[in-house]
């Protein structure tokens, strides 16, 4: 069955995949997690990013305000009874403000469901990384037998890894071919982050149905821009691009756009290599160790594929791994004569007027720039 | 190459008797100009202190003359720098040599430099430090050595990892990294197993940039030494259990300078040795690290580096010291899980089991343990702004002190090199109503 997604509530939508197919629901913290297997196990995943706005409930001050808005957030939001529709939560070891919150809801409590951790390791590309990865994903698989009840089916873990092999290739189309998309930046990415908690099959009929509206020549007439930083929120800086005149033409959002798995092989006969294969499959991200010239290649074939006239840093307050790599982004586009516009937000809903006006300036020096003399 | 090599082991030997030199005009200026001040609040200097200085100028005056002579890796705080030694090279400690420019108070400057560069306020102030030091070229021992390796252990923070990624891509110089899982309650074996083969990556890498082929028992000898430095500064912590205690936990920080950088050396062995002596000694003739000690405290997290003085003397002026930190207590609790007889697999056991490394329940163990060991009745949990491994947890950490401990607990927020971030006056005043609160 199919739901209006674009209108039922995420508790509405987890309660009535509970009613209807019996499914758990497990709130996942950022970025990267082995979701073919939560699927194998009929586990409908909740992403939890914040939420973004004021934290919703005292348990913030359980952490200091110098911490990222996403570890804050997420311990109030769990603490609140706001999550309750969830089993249980999944936190992958991001970054030292995700494993503090983990340490923190496992020890000391504020959260009386399961926590999982997922210990992925650091190092792309290398030998111990890869057998370690495995090893971390079968534990896991471990845990959620025994958290489940059920035996994983290697068959549905098979079937699990296609599927999100489909969704990987038309979500990379509707990224790569963005100028053919007529889809404005506010329903493109509303559709994108329906990933986040719709259950796979679902959002991969979306997708298909959004790739079958791509557009022989392109339709997006605005200035195409890159942007790079670590969520798409608020909405409202994605509308003050289209307002501004401008699409972004490149992704690199550790949200959206780096989290695409782009496998340039078949699908490998063994799941558990599928599944370790995918983690490393996806883009050079600074959370994951990567050397830092391999991101820096990426970002700069991915703005030359994509068109890019400007690019757009958008980060969030505290988060270091993104905050290192400024520098070299900056020094990186200058050389290329490419212009750079760096915005910090802090999970806000809305943004500032000030920010807005930035926006609107960037891309308006970039059409004037990109103006044929 | 050789005239290097001359100039290198030529700071290691005749640099002791410029170093003296030095530090004997300097004694002779101060002593110039000195007039009767106010009574000190402390006890007499510890005179090991001459040794420290020496020790730490000539690392750092060899230092000057490193690349090109032998190989040199910059190294992170909880490295197993064990593996590096029998392969020469000479290792430096860019945390270390941070912190020494916080106690100097160089960062602002510093710092300016590496936020104009791009990197943010927000970021640990030891990697703006050392950023804008190379961006300056500047450093207060006159130079630093280039890498021709980074090795850089996750186990202590995630930062140090993006710190040294910006560093390898500056210096084109291999990145070594073990990346170390975090532990909840005990390691799991597949996370043991993969920083044991990390090691061994580790060796070879090493063994390629140095030219040099690994030689196990001069590793064996080396852990043996590094298990015993690691058991001495854990006695010359210990001595501070006495009351009143001989020196203070901010002294601790200074003298742990060798347990961080010059491990698995014989010469950081003797001077443990010499460091423990004296403090028995004073210890047995009742001497204080404060004159008149009344209250006992517990730190927790890195110091401010720029206002040790301040604080200490802030609290010695009403009685109170930190008997304990458990920083400096970091660097003890590896003697025990170091094993010669299996060094690599030790070193991965060692490396993983750190206190930044291990959850809550874990950290509040040791806190609990410190508390009750050095008999302290309050503590001050640093919050640092620059350290959030070691500050997130800290608010509940602190309420569970209270509560099970019954000790008197001040959450203090500042940084631990970046002086904008202290508000003197405000930061005395929180300090002063903690301590009248033991009334």
């Amino acid at each position: 069955m199919t739901y209006n997604a674009g209108t039922i509530s995420r508790s509405a939508y987890a309660l009535r995949q509970r009613e209807e197919f019996g499914r758990r629901c497990l709130a996942v913290l950022p970025i990267y997690y082995p979701k073919e297997l939560l699927t194998a196990f009929d586990i409908l995943t909740m992403e939890l990013w914040g939420p973004p706005g004021a934290p919703c409930g005292d348990a913030a001050g359980r952490i200091q305000t110098y911490v990222c808005a996403v570890a804050r957030n997420a311990i109030a939001f769990l603490q609140s009874g706001k999550a309750e529709v969830v089993d249980g939560v999944l936190i992958p070891h991001t970054c030292d403000s995700l494993q503090g919150l983990a340490a923190l809801l496992m020890d000391f409590g504020g959260w009386s469901k399961k926590v999982f951790v997922f210990q992925h390791p650091r190092g792309v590309g290398r030998a111990s990384a890869k057998a370690c990865l495995e090893q971390e994903l079968r534990a896991l698989a471990g845990e959620l037998e025994e958290w489940t009840g059920k035996r994983l089916d290697p068959e549905r873990l098979t079937w699990a890894l296609a599927l999100h092999r489909k969704i990987e290739a038309y979500r990379a189309t509707l990224l790569d071919q963005r100028e053919l998309c007529p889809l404005n930046e506010v329903e493109l990415y509303a559709l994108l982050r329906r990933g986040e908690w719709l259950w796979p099959e679902e959002h991969l009929e979306e997708l298909r149905r959004a790739v079958q509206g791509l557009a022989p020549v392109p339709v997006q007439k605005g200035i195409p821009i890159m942007v790079t930083g670590y969520l798409p929120e608020p909405s409202g800086l994605l509308a003050a691009l289209t307002d501004a005149g401008a699409y972004i033409a490149g992704d690199d959002y550790a949200a959206v756009g780096r989290r695409v798995g782009r496998e340039a092989n078949g699908a490998p006969a063994d799941p558990w290599t599928g599944l370790t294969e995918r983690y490393f499959a996806v883009a050079p991200c600074p959370t994951r160790n990567v050397v830092t010239g391999n991101r820096m290649q990426y970002l700069e074939s991915l703005a030359k594929s994509s068109g890019a006239r400007g690019v757009l840093v958008h980060v969030q307050k505290f988060c270091e791994p993104e905050l290192f790599d400024i520098p070299g982004i900056r020094k990186l586009f200058a050389a290329s004569g490419i212009p750079v516009l760096v915005v910090e937000g802090e999970l806000e809903l809305a943004i500032s007027g000030q920010t807005e006006t930035r926006l609107a300036a960037f891309i308006e020096m970039l059409r004037t720039a990109g103006r044929p003399s | 190459m050789i005239l290097r090599r001359l100039q290198y082991e030529m700071a290691g030997h005749a640099g002791l008797a410029l170093i003296r030199f030095q530090d004997w005009q300097k004694a002779r200026s101060r002593n110039k100009g000195k007039g009767k001040g106010k009574p000190s609040l402390f006890g007499p200097p510890l005179e090991c202190l001459g040794k420290l200085k020496e020790m730490m100028s000539l690392h750092y005056l060899q230092g000057r003359y490193a690349d090109g002579a032998v190989p040199v890796a910059w190294v992170t705080s909880g490295f197993p720098v064990e593996i590096l030694r029998p392969l020469g090279f000479h290792t430096l400690y860019p945390e270390n040599h941070a912190a020494m420019c916080g106690a100097l108070r160089l960062v602002p400057q510093l710092s300016d430099s590496a936020e104009q560069e791009g990197y943010s306020r927000d970021l640990c102030s030891y990697a703006r430090t050392d950023f804008g030091c190379g961006l300056l070229h500047t450093t207060p021992v006159g130079r630093l050595p280039k890498p021709d390796l980074l090795a850089c252990s996750n186990n202590i923070c995630q930062t140090v990892l993006y710190w040294y990624k910006a560093l390898a891509a500056h210096y084109n110089v291999p990145l070594v990294l073990i990346d170390t899982p975090f532990v909840y309650g005990e390691a799991k074996p597949h996370h043991v197993q993969y920083v044991r083969t990390q090691l061994e990556e580790l060796v070879s890498v090493a063994e390629r940039v140095s030219g040099r082929r690994m030689n196990y028992d001069e590793l064996s000898a080396i852990m043996v030494r590094s298990r015993e430095g690691s058991r001495l500064w854990g006695e010359c912590l210990a001595k501070a259990k006495a009351k009143p205690a001989p020196w203070t936990g901010i002294d601790g920080f200074f003298h742990m300078g060798p347990i961080v950088a010059l491990r698995g050396s014989e010469e950081c062995n003797a001077y443990y040795r010499m460091l423990r002596d004296e403090l028995q000694d004073r210890v047995n003739r009742g001497i204080g690290g404060i004159l008149n000690e009344k209250h006992r405290l517990l730190w927790d997290n890195l110091p401010m580096w720029f206002a040790t003085r301040e604080i200490s003397t802030l609290l010695a002026e009403r009685g109170f010291s930190f008997a304990c930190t458990s920083y400096t207590n970091a660097w003890a609790e590896a003697a025990g899980k170091i094993s010669p007889a299996d060094p690599i697999g030790s070193a991965a056991h060692a490396c993983m089991h750190i206190i930044l490394n291990q959850d809550l329940c874990n950290r509040l163990g040791i806190l609990t343990r410190l508390a009750r060991d050095y008999s302290c009745d309050g503590a001050v949990l640093h919050s640092d702004r620059s350290c959030k491994p070691y500050s997130v947890g800290q608010i509940d950490l602190k309420e569970r002190l209270t509560k099970e401990m019954g000790l008197k607990v001040l959450l203090l927020e500042s940084d631990h090199n970046d002086p904008r971030s202290w508000a003197s006056e405000p930061g005395a005043n929180r300090l002063s109503a903690f301590m009248e609160s033991f009334a």
